[in-house]
């Protein structure tokens, strides 16, 4: 299997611009390129695909450069959004497909054997309107191994999935990672999906990238307040807001402790401070039950802070305009866009 | 809870009270109305239809197919529509494909060319053609020394009938390439097909049921086709690939019989007509319906 390697791309589509990007996929990993809408993960993925030309840099594949190449030399399995299935060919002619177009005297029975390792023999004649979103997507993916590519990409893959359907495909991509060598590039919009799947994770912004990370360093080490709020911090504060006028007790104390960009920590219980803990009380906002617990948002000197009270929990809900005591463990802060080695919070 | 639970009985359900607005929405006056307006076109449809069945005795249309004379403008109009039809495929999809799929400068510019011949009348197509490959212009000089003269000659039908026609064609693939999702396509190339065979294996499959149609459509205007042809074609005379008597198009025919005062005739003959045109057309909608024209399926490989 290939090693994927991108140096300095660049591309413009109409008025954006993309770039430049670094990514090194080595054989067997899966990176998530993760970042909101228009942040130019399908820019990205397309130039890939040789579907969007490089402005600039270079893309190599084992050490030879295939940036000018056309899409159907790449040996890409790319997966659009909405999964690109061709709706006039069944099940087994669509998985059949990219063996067609190469001659493959093996066509049909690599097509058996895919239809029967995705459990869609039964479903074979099929047309993929009349399959579930779960069954389709194992049919995009069957479809993109079949010709045995050298770089997996997808596009959005949970995209109108249900609970259960995401669920099987993730069961998809495990049995994948296990099983083959092939270097997976996922984009998403969805970190904690991705965090399932993939084991380095690309953040793009405006089209650049913010950093490439394993899953523990994005965790602990978020670069700015975009990838902590991504990756699913509760509480986080640009040093912009922090700074602005008035500068009360809560704010002034995380200023204290924020990096050059800000601050983030995972939402504290509802209780008194516990050893250590700085001490802090603010008014209920909102409080709604789920299945991590009982989440509260309070507004404590002006800040809104969001609390979460673990299972079990028992009713009542806290009342609007409550006073609730929290606590905020120093450990828990993540300083945010602080030099790595010069970080406060390295456990 | 069972169905006998007496909470789900009718009896103890109050009936919701009716509002007039919506029981008149999905109640009969709507279907009525639908009824009407849809029935007074489809007469409009009919009655002439029926006006020149009953005019010409039964007999005598079927008699018109004895005709040499009737028999030889048929095969004419038929053979030079379908050549018509068959230039609206080689040209007319891969325009309608461009102006799908590519943009350029000057792509509204074409796209209101295409458009015109639909909306101009047909005297002036013939009388613009006519201008064109006057004796003496280099175009006619070109026609005459490749052996494709124009003049009351089969390939003038054929031209005029490009003209009015290969629109339909060009608009319905322009559309229908348009609705294939690029995604799939790009899906197909990154797959290892190329561009020739995404479009073979893809798109043409994809588009093929409104290209067909468009082809339809064509097919029917070329075969309606007299304003042009009263100018360029009017009689044909053989040479080139028609080798048959002199004729003209069955609609330059009828037109004749009407301009003799033979009503009767020009009525059976356009009694026959109708029945062929009719029978054809409802041969395609079968044979879409069953299954067994393939643009149904949307495929066409094995």
């Amino acid at each position: 299997m290939s090693h994927w390697v991108v140096d300095g791309l660049e591309t413009d589509l109409d008025r954006f611009h993309l770039g430049p990007v670094d990514l090194d996929i080595a054989p067997g990993r899966a990176v998530a390129v993760l970042g909101p809408s228009g942040a130019g993960k399908t820019t990205l993925l397309r130039t890939l695909a040789g579907f969007l030309p490089a402005e600039r840099g270079r893309i190599l594949r084992d050490g030879a450069e295939i940036t000018d190449w056309l899409p159907e030399e790449r040996a890409l399995g790319y997966v659009p959004q909405g999964l690109g299935l061709f709706p006039h060919r069944t099940v087994a002619r669509n998985i059949r497909y990219p063996l067609e177009v190469r001659d493959r005297p093996d066509a049909d029975a690599r097509t058996r054997e895919l239809l029967d390792r995705f459990h869609l023999t039964p479903l074979a004649d099929r047309y993929p309107s009349r399959l579930s979103g779960g069954e389709q997507q194992r049919v995009a993916i069957a479809r993109a191994l079949a010709a045995e590519p050298e770089l997996i990409v997808w596009d959005e893959p949970w995209q109108a999935l249900d609970v259960q359907a995401r669920y099987e495909l993730g069961l998809v991509f495990h049995q994948l990672r296990a099983t083959e060598r092939v270097p997976i590039v996922i984009v998403t919009h969805d970190p904690a999906l991705a965090f399932s799947v993939a084991d380095s994770f690309v953040v793009l912004r405006g089209g650049r990238v913010c950093g490439q990370y394993d899953a523990g360093e994005l965790l602990r080490r978020p670069a700015d307040p975009f990838v902590a709020r991504f990756v699913g911090f509760d509480n986080v504060y640009d040093r912009a807001a922090l700074e602005a006028a008035p500068r009360s007790n809560l704010r002034a104390w995380l200023l204290e402790r924020s990096g050059p960009e800000g601050i983030a920590f995972s939402a504290p219980a509802p209780s008194s401070a516990s050893d250590g803990a700085s001490a802090w009380s603010g008014t209920v906002r909102s409080a709604r039950p789920g299945p991590l617990g009982l989440t509260v948002e309070v507004a404590a000197d002006d800040l809104l802070v969001t609390l979460r009270l673990p299972p079990p929990w028992s009713p009542p809900l806290p009342t609007f305009g409550e006073s609730v005591p929290f606590g905020i463990e120093p450990l828990s802060l993540h300083p945010l866009g602080a030099p790595p080695r010069n970080g406060p919070v390295d456990p | 809870m069972g169905r006998d639970d007496p909470r789900l009985s009718r009896g103890s359900n109050p009936s919701p009270p009716t509002a007039p607005h919506r029981r008149w929405r999905t109640g009969p006056y709507w279907l009525a109305l639908q009824i009407a307006l849809s029935g007074s076109l489809l007469l409009l449809f009919v009655l002439p239809i029926l006006a020149l069945f009953t005019f010409a005795p039964l007999g005598q249309i079927f008699n018109e197919y004895a005709n040499a004379q009737v028999r030889e403008a048929l095969w004419l109009t038929f053979f030079a529509s379908g050549m018509a039809v068959l230039a609206a495929v080689i040209f007319g999809i891969p325009l309608g494909y461009l102006l799908a799929r590519r943009s350029f400068p000057g792509r509204t510019v074409i796209e209101s060319l295409v458009a015109l011949p639909v909306v101009v009348p047909h005297l002036l197509v013939g009388l613009g053609l006519f201008l064109l490959l006057l004796p003496g212009s280099l175009l006619y000089h070109w026609t005459q020394a490749l052996g494709i003269p124009v003049y009351d000659t089969i390939w003038g039908v054929v031209l005029v009938m490009v003209f009015v026609s290969a629109p339909y064609t060009v608009l319905a693939s322009e559309l229908s390439f348009r609705a294939v999702d690029g995604r799939v396509i790009e899906a197909s190339r990154s797959l290892g097909a190329g561009a020739g065979t995404a479009f073979l294996t893809v798109s043409l499959p994809l588009a093929l049921r409104g290209i067909v149609a468009g082809l339809l459509l064509s097919w029917a205007r070329a075969v309606s086709e007299i304003g042009g042809l009263l100018v360029l074609a009017l009689v044909v005379y053989p040479g080139g690939i028609y080798d048959g008597p002199v004729t003209s198009t069955i609609s330059v025919y009828i037109y004749d019989l009407f301009g003799t005062g033979d009503l009767k005739g020009a009525a059976a003959v356009s009694s026959l007509f109708l029945l062929i045109a009719f029978a054809l057309f409802l041969l395609v909608r079968v044979g879409e319906r069953s299954g067994w024209l393939p643009w149904r399926r949307g495929d066409l490989s094995p």
